[in-house]
């Protein structure tokens, strides 16, 4: 069963407690700068959004990989990264077309949400109830509704800026 | 009813066709493929000439791995002569193979640039398996070889970076005026050439190598045309690759810097096809064939042809031209037309860190972008991939233009507001999720990692 984390916007309060947990447990430091889940701040909305690996279909990281080392976890459906492979080429993180491959500079490999084998950090630290831990069809689905109001209330500020309306 | 799919080549697009066919073809189909090497991968050669991984880790196949996929794999064979009247391939140890359908994935050559003292011994090129055994044989037992590496171009700096890691001393030839000119502008390039600087690399460029001289005890001298010389003991020339399109000669398939192939893959020959540095095809961002002779093409245009070899009708959008390289810390990476003078350019900078970002549009639409920067700074970290995204979908950003003009840095909102993740979602070269690739080296097996961290935060949190 493919799985995922789906993002619900409305709920997240910008805490970045989710970054604070997956740094700690992907790479044992509290430091948001190695989150492979991050928080960014939607001025429109006057809110935040965590953004992360959808565990994409087509796993753009893993066929750009040239020597195999992702691969997906039979179990959960998760993209993982297999760290003893890895060469360091930095591929993966200008494949993705999501953004969410990640280089860490002390390892010089790559990283990405691996879901914490079926576990996720992220969904444990949340106070809020913003991330969940989904089947991976219905994991992208915030993105239409959240886009276009974020989308839709930007292009009306810049109107007024511009003194269109 | 069963056909019998002859690949030519070991390379990514090679092994990607044949394990499409498996995936999407007649369990009935014959698969045989013929390649001179063992199936390996370029990209990862670095790694083991830089001593971070063994020369087994490049390898993509083994016996197994063929035998798992009922492949007849003809390693250590090449294919020299193709006949496309009577279907079939001719191969230097005198057998025939009888095909329906035939992939040529036989790649490319580096150049032999017309320099006198290219044949002595210890100056070579870096392009295959046998390349780097050479190269790691002649540094044996030095403690530092000096290395002069002919040409600053992509290839050229993959092996510069792993000889870096060796600690040797090395030294860069370029005829052109700066480093990387097929893949950085001028000023990004002057940032990376600062950057060698610092890190002790000697860079030559705007200067051609006029000869290499045999010096004592196994060194040699190359003469530049500005008058200076460089001692080195490995002399490394990357001048630039070719097609391998000898096979096809006088086939009467068309070729122009490489083979011609339609969105299937296919060639001017419907039934034979040809994918990675050897096929010339369709692009993102231009309505001519180019050779994307990168990693991430090789890849798709294996699929592609493989499914179309197995029956299927899948149509490749287009290969997007992206090139990654770690220039001995510094990150440099290229998109799309990000060469394009027509375009109109957005440029931030920062000379101190060595960050650049360049986004080039074409109307409100992103067109190409460069990028520079250490892989932990702002410049590289986040959102270089969302970039390749906005590229790859082809996405209008209307009014989000001035947004990101004034705010280049902040990629992501732009992204989410105009939809790219949301087209994104669910896409699939082959029209399906992608299955899981049919080799790893070790038999390593996919297990989320988690720090002994994930344990006690998972125990002790609050319920």
């Amino acid at each position: 069963m493919a799985q995922s984390l789906a993002i619900i916007p409305d709920r997240c309060t910008g805490c970045v407690q989710c970054e604070l947990a997956c740094s700690w447990v992907q790479t044992g430091t509290f430091q948001p700068s190695k989150s492979l889940i991050r928080v960014s701040v939607f001025d429109e909305e006057a809110s935040y959004a965590p953004y992360t690996c959808l565990q994409c279909d087509e796993a753009w990281c893993m066929t750009a990989c040239p020597v195999n080392a992702i691969a997906i976890d039979e179990s959960n459906g998760a993209k993982v990264v297999i760290e003893s492979l890895c060469v360091g080429c930095h591929l993966c993180t200008i494949a993705c077309p999501f953004g969410t491959v990640f280089t860490l500079p002390e390892t010089d490999k790559a990283a990405k949400c691996n879901l914490c084998g079926g576990e996720p950090a992220c969904v444990m630290a949340c106070p809020t109830d913003a991330i969940e831990f989904v089947e991976q069809e219905t994991a992208g689905n915030w993105f239409e509704s959240w886009g276009e109001r974020v989308n839709s209330k930007y292009v009306d500020a810049m109107a007024v800026e511009n003194g269109d309306s | 009813m069963s056909k019998h799919h002859v690949i030519i080549g070991g390379g990514p697009a090679a092994t990607n066709a044949v394990e499409t066919i498996r995936q999407m073809g007649d369990a009935g189909d014959r698969i045989t493929l013929v390649s001179d090497e063992p199936a390996h991968s370029r990209m990862a050669l670095p790694y083991w000439l830089c001593g971070s991984i063994p020369r087994e880790h490049t390898h993509t196949g083994d016996e197994d791995y063929f035998s798992r996929l009922n492949v007849d794999a003809r390693i250590g064979a090449r294919a020299t002569a193709l006949d496309t009247q009577k279907n079939t391939v001719s191969l230097d140890n005198g057998d025939t193979l009888d095909y329906d359908n035939v992939l040529i994935a036989t790649g490319s050559s580096p150049l032999d640039p017309p320099i006198p003292g290219t044949d002595l011994p210890g100056v070579q090129p870096m392009w295959s398996l046998a390349h780097t055994q050479l190269a790691l044989d002649t540094a044996d037992g030095m403690d530092q070889p000096r290395v002069a590496l002919v040409g600053a171009g992509f290839i050229g700096f993959i092996v510069l970076n792993a000889m870096f890691k060796r600690g040797w001393k090395l030294s860069v030839v370029e005829r052109e005026g700066q480093v990387l000119p097929r893949m950085l502008d001028a000023a990004s390039a002057s940032f990376v050439e600062s950057w060698l600087g610092s890190q002790n690399v000697d860079v030559h460029t705007g200067t051609t190598v006029t000869e290499i001289q045999a010096a004592g005890g196994g060194s040699k001298v190359v003469q530049l045309s500005d008058g200076s010389s460089i001692e080195a003991d490995l002399v490394i020339i990357a001048t630039g690759i070719r097609a391998n399109v000898g096979l096809v000669d006088g086939s009467g398939i068309d070729v122009d810097q490489a083979i011609l192939v339609n969105n299937r893959m296919q060639s001017s020959v419907p039934n034979v096809y040809a994918a990675g540095d050897v096929a010339q095809g369709p692009v993102l961002y231009s309505s001519q064939p180019e050779v994307h002779a990168i990693q991430p093409t090789a890849v798709d245009q294996g699929r592609v042809a493989g499914a179309n070899m197995a029956g299927q009708d899948v149509t490749y959008p287009g290969s997007l031209l992206m090139n990654v390289v770690d220039v001995c810390g510094l990150q440099c990476a290229s998109f799309g037309n990000w060469n394009d003078e027509s375009a109109e350019a957005i440029t931030i900078s920062n000379p101190i860190e060595n960050i650049y970002r360049k986004l080039l549009w074409t109307g409100d639409q992103i067109t190409g972008a460069i990028f520079t920067g250490r892989p932990n700074d702002m410049g590289m970290l986040t959102d270089v991939g969302m970039v390749k995204g906005i590229l790859q979908t082809q996405t209008p950003l209307g009014a989000w233009k001035g947004y990101l003009s004034e705010n280049p840095f902040d990629i992501r909102r732009a992204y989410i507001a105009a939809g790219v993740a949301q087209k994104l979602t669910g896409a699939t070269l082959l029209g399906r999720p992608t299955r899981p690739r049919g080799y790893r080296f070790g038999n390593a097996q996919p297990v989320a990692r988690v720090n002994d961290a994930h344990a006690l935060f998972a125990d002790t949190r609050p319920k």
